[in-house]
């Protein structure tokens, strides 16, 4: 037989097969997204509700400015803690019982690179994390919005003899301040994108630890550090300049394992009524998708050749 | 056809994998120098002992781990490269699956997987629940199957992509006799539609049952390999099984054997049928061709 026939032959059993495919990384994604729901995460939600209906209740001898500032500050702490702990438990969950378990073998025996399952796992976290905090928002809103206009109203009803015009005028005006802004959605924003990066560092630790208990320490234990990151660099570094490539190397190596996440923190200035600039935000918006792309790839590196 | 002449469902070709220990100097030979060749529509059964290296060379074959030396090849593709699984379709030894999907979406996830449009998979999940006897239970979560529900979901998401070859890891462990024999049948029905099969089983019987050829691996190796008919025949011995025999032909047969210088007669008496099939019979899960054997 001719080696053109052979070759033709060959050609028949092969499978057209692309190196990447959005379609399968989604269905990973969405498959993902699904098993998390019908674990029934979102009955956090009743906690959520519990923390910041409870936060107006719990403050009432503060002046109204304490009372919204408290309720932006518990909200925003609680909704940081929820994205949070949905992102690295959920990536620890996940992967490792995916190993444990040998679903993972039912995965990367159809034509699935590996590649194509990390990042359809981690699509499908954020995912989940992104619904979480939309529907933390909506609450966080709509009871900041009620709590400013029946402050507002609390407000008007104590001016004895009635207010004026210009007296409203200026209560709602200095009530309203601190009520409902677009920059608390810049605000959501920057926490979507902490949680996000915590996602990609508990990622890259799933992919090389043996359970979900170890990439939770460990991935909480460079989330912690993250925090204090900054502080560590401005200590050793005051001027801000690193003198000779190796210390420039070392604080590469140290920004890439343990990401700045304080950097994300906005919201404590958002809070007390600073407006975030479009830089700020394009700035993290940037490195939250280099901290992605480096954590993909590493895990990515850790992975392909991961004996399973 | 040609291309089945040409191009085997498996090739390995002298395969070794070493597990090193950890913290030790010593290294676990799992798979040793092991060579075979499934062809296109065949059944291949591949047995030995637990640890014996049945499991790795799965593993090798699926891409799930890679060789210290050696080949292996997938319908002429190297198993180190994804293409590889487009053809093949497998079924882990006690598979869990995503237990808070249905039947019908597990089907669906996978058909995703193997790439198919959605008209395709809808065909294809209804058509294998049907195949695999599930459609009752297609729109039930997959924590609340059984042990043997689950292995025939499993059966069933491996062949969603529509493999040439299909790899089965202990198919039947745990599964009950009338959930194994269903197993036996969609192996059968596989191999009657070309469909290449490597099965690894301890249930030698159901080994027997259904594949054309057989390996025994032990320690790593590839101990023995044929046709399974050839392997299992005893050339020095025949079998005459008679039906309504009457006493006078039992005498004269007798008679016969008797007058002759070599032959003697090692055994008579009675068939006796399966506790495999006497189980069936007594459940009312037989199927038509086990009536007729019993």
């Amino acid at each position: 037989m001719s080696a053109d026939k052979v070759k033709s032959v060959k050609e028949d059993f092969v499978v057209p097969h692309k190196l990447f495919s959005l379609s399968r990384v989604w269905a990973i994604a969405l498959n993902t997204f699904t098993q998390l729901v019908r674990m029934k995460v979102f009955y956090f939600m009743l906690i959520f509700s519990v923390l910041i209906i409870g936060a107006n209740f719990l403050f009432l001898n503060f002046t109204f400015e304490q009372e919204l500032k408290i309720l932006k500050d518990v909200s925003f702490g609680a909704m940081t803690l929820f994205a949070s702990i949905f992102s690295i438990v959920g990536t620890a969950l996940l992967i490792p019982k995916d190993i444990e378990d040998r679903t993972l073998y039912t995965i990367l025996t159809k034509p699935v690179p590996r590649f194509e399952y990390l990042v359809g796992k981690l699509i499908g976290i954020i995912l989940l994390v992104a619904v979480s905090l939309v529907l933390m928002s909506f609450l966080f809103f709509a009871v900041l919005y009620f709590r400013q206009h029946a402050i507002l109203a609390e407000e008007i009803k104590m001016i004895r003899g009635g207010a004026t015009d210009a007296q409203k005028e200026y209560l709602k005006e200095t009530i309203f301040a601190q009520g409902v802004s677009p920059e608390l959605i810049l605000g959501v924003l920057a926490v979507f994108l902490k949680a996000a990066v915590a996602a990609g560092v508990a990622l890259v630790v799933s992919t090389f630890a043996s359970s979900t208990l170890f990439t939770i320490i460990v991935s909480l234990v460079v989330y912690f550090i993250g925090h204090a990151q900054s502080l560590a660099l401005e200590y050793y570094f005051p001027d801000g300049q690193m003198y000779g490539a190796l210390q420039t190397f070392i604080a590469g190596i140290v920004a890439v394992v343990f990401p700045n996440l304080q950097m994300f923190n906005i919201f404590d200035g958002i809070i007390t009524g600073q407006s975030i600039s479009t830089t700020l935000m394009l700035r993290l918006i940037g490195l939250t998708g280099f901290y992605l792309t480096i954590y993909s790839m590493i895990s990515w590196i850790l992975f392909a050749k991961k004996e399973l | 056809m040609m291309a089945e002449e040409i191009i085997p469902a498996v090739q390995i070709n002298n395969l070794t994998k070493i597990f090193p220990v950890p913290f030790r100097k010593e290294k676990v030979i799992a798979v040793n120098d092991l060579s075979l060749c499934v062809e296109a529509g065949e059944v291949y059964g591949l047995i030995g002992p637990n640890g014996s290296g049945k499991s790795t060379t799965m593993k090798v074959l699926l891409g799930l781990i890679s060789a210290t030396s050696g080949s292996s090849a997938v319908f002429g593709l190297s198993s180190s490269e994804t293409a590889s699984r487009g053809s093949v379709g497998f079924l882990p030894e006690n598979p869990y699956f995503y237990k808070y999907l249905t039947g019908a979406e597990t089907l669906s996830f996978y058909g995703k997987l193997c790439g198919l449009s959605r008209r395709k998979i809808k065909e294809r999940t209804s058509e294998l629940l049907s195949l695999v006897d599930l459609e009752n239970a297609k729109d039930r979560r997959l924590g609340g199957y059984s042990k043997g529900m689950l292995q025939r979901i499993g059966l069933a998401q491996a062949l969603v992509g529509d493999p040439r070859l299909v790899v089965l890891d202990e198919p039947t462990a745990g599964v009950d006799p009338a959930g194994s024999r269903k197993i036996r049948d969609l192996i059968i029905e596989l191999k009657q539609r070309g469909i290449s099969v490597i099965l690894s089983s301890h249930l030698l019987e159901q080994v027997q049952e259904v594949c054309d050829r057989v390996g025994i691996i032990f320690e790593g190796k590839l101990v023995k390999e044929g046709k399974l008919e050839e392997l299992i025949e005893i050339e020095s011995q025949t079998e005459i099984i008679l039906e309504h025999a009457e006493p006078k032909i039992l005498d004269q047969i007798n008679e016969l054997v008797q007058a002759s210088e070599e032959t003697r007669v090692l055994r008579s008496g009675k068939p006796k049928t399966t506790l495999e099939r006497l189980f069936l019979k007594e459940t009312g899960a037989e199927s038509e061709d086990v009536r007729k054997d019993s």
